[in-house]
């Protein structure tokens, strides 16, 4: 498996376990949890950038942050921000468990059914239509969880992750949960 | 109300509610902020930066705040103070602080400062974990914009680091 591969196996496996606990344990227990992660995480990061070398943390890179990545860990640490924004800004379960779905499952999809596409899309050519689509129709199972509501939000989801702007796994989970909390 | 919510709140400690009540003062948390900045960053682009990224956090932080509107646990007592509970607006401050500092040195002592800062507005009874836990994320998007935007449009001389 190559390291694309390997990140989005990664995110699906995270989004797994991340949906689990939060049925299990409830939103309290998972907004503690994952600001402890990003708080060890930073400081994981600060240790990395002065140079410390940390077993888990270099395999971890090894294996799967991107070679382009501004910060070591970055790509991880986006994720893990984008689930505690769903986790802080919306009340309800359901929706949290449906942005969750569409970071683990919608954007690993369209990573990898993206990367075959042959159709640019005119204003991002690192990114396709193939891949939008598959965004689209991936993060539709989240009708068991949010209803109807699903349609405008995947759309909503697979404009974000075509944007070139920022870290898709920032914009996604940033747009669904404002699309949440408005619609 | 939460468990580390409950928890803060049952420290007790005269000395900690009289920093707690300093650092919520406004004036006084935003002359220890720039001071911070000051002292801990030698180059003013990167001062420059950090100042850019504190402001987009407090622009982003105010409208969610009237946005949402979620009132404060100690709404409705006298010694509660004005606006809305999430986020919360030090917490961000000091995690954006934080999060410029992240590839220095002296960053353990900044993620302490705003661990600290968080503390104290649980303990003051101010906030809800809820609100700080909320504050973290919108800190770092904050100086992840603002990076992004420096790197773009910043003159070349300015250096902002990291």
């Amino acid at each position: 498996m190559n390291k694309e591969t390997n990140r989005q196996v990664f995110h699906v496996v995270v989004g797994i376990i991340t949906l689990f606990f939060l049925a299990i344990l409830g939103r309290g227990f998972m907004t503690a949890a994952v600001f402890s992660i990003i708080i060890i995480g930073t400081l994981l990061m600060n240790l990395r950038i002065r140079g410390a070398r940390i077993f888990f943390v270099n395999w971890f890179e090894r294996l799967f942050e991107r070679e382009d990545a501004p910060l070591p860990g970055w790509g991880s640490a986006a994720y893990a921000i984008g689930v505690l924004i769903a986790l802080t800004f919306l009340n309800d379960s359901a929706g949290i468990a449906a942005v969750i779905y569409i970071l683990a499952f919608g954007d690993a999809i369209s990573t990898i059914v993206g990367r075959m596409g042959r159709i640019k899309l005119p204003y991002n050519d690192k990114k396709t239509v193939e891949g939008s689509l598959a965004l689209f129709f991936a993060s539709l199972p989240a009708y068991m969880l949010i209803g109807p509501l699903i349609i405008p939000v995947a759309i909503l989801a697979a404009l974000a992750e075509s944007l070139p702007v920022l870290e898709d796994n920032l914009t996604v989970p940033i747009v669904c949960t404002a699309a949440l909390l408005v619609l | 109300m939460d468990t580390l919510t409950s928890l803060a709140l049952s420290i007790n400690n005269p000395i900690l509610t009289q920093i707690g009540t300093l650092l919520g003062n406004s004036y006084v948390f935003a002359a220890l902020i720039l001071c911070l900045i000051f002292i801990a960053e030698k180059r003013n682009g990167k001062r420059l930066k950090l100042l850019l990224s504190l402001i987009l956090c407090i622009i982003v932080v105010s409208l969610v705040k009237s946005v949402l509107m979620e009132a404060r646990p100690c709404a409705g007592l006298e010694w509660c103070p004005w606006g809305y509970s999430f986020p919360s607006m030090h917490a961000a401050i000091a995690f954006t602080l934080m999060i410029g500092f992240v590839d220095k040195k002296s960053f353990p002592f900044f993620l302490l400062f705003a661990l600290f800062v968080s503390f104290t507005r649980l303990n003051l009874g101010v906030h809800v974990f809820h609100d700080i836990a909320g504050a973290l994320p919108m800190a770092i998007v904050a100086y992840y914009v603002t990076d992004i935007l420096w790197k773009r449009y910043a003159p070349e001389k300015m250096e902002g680091g990291r």
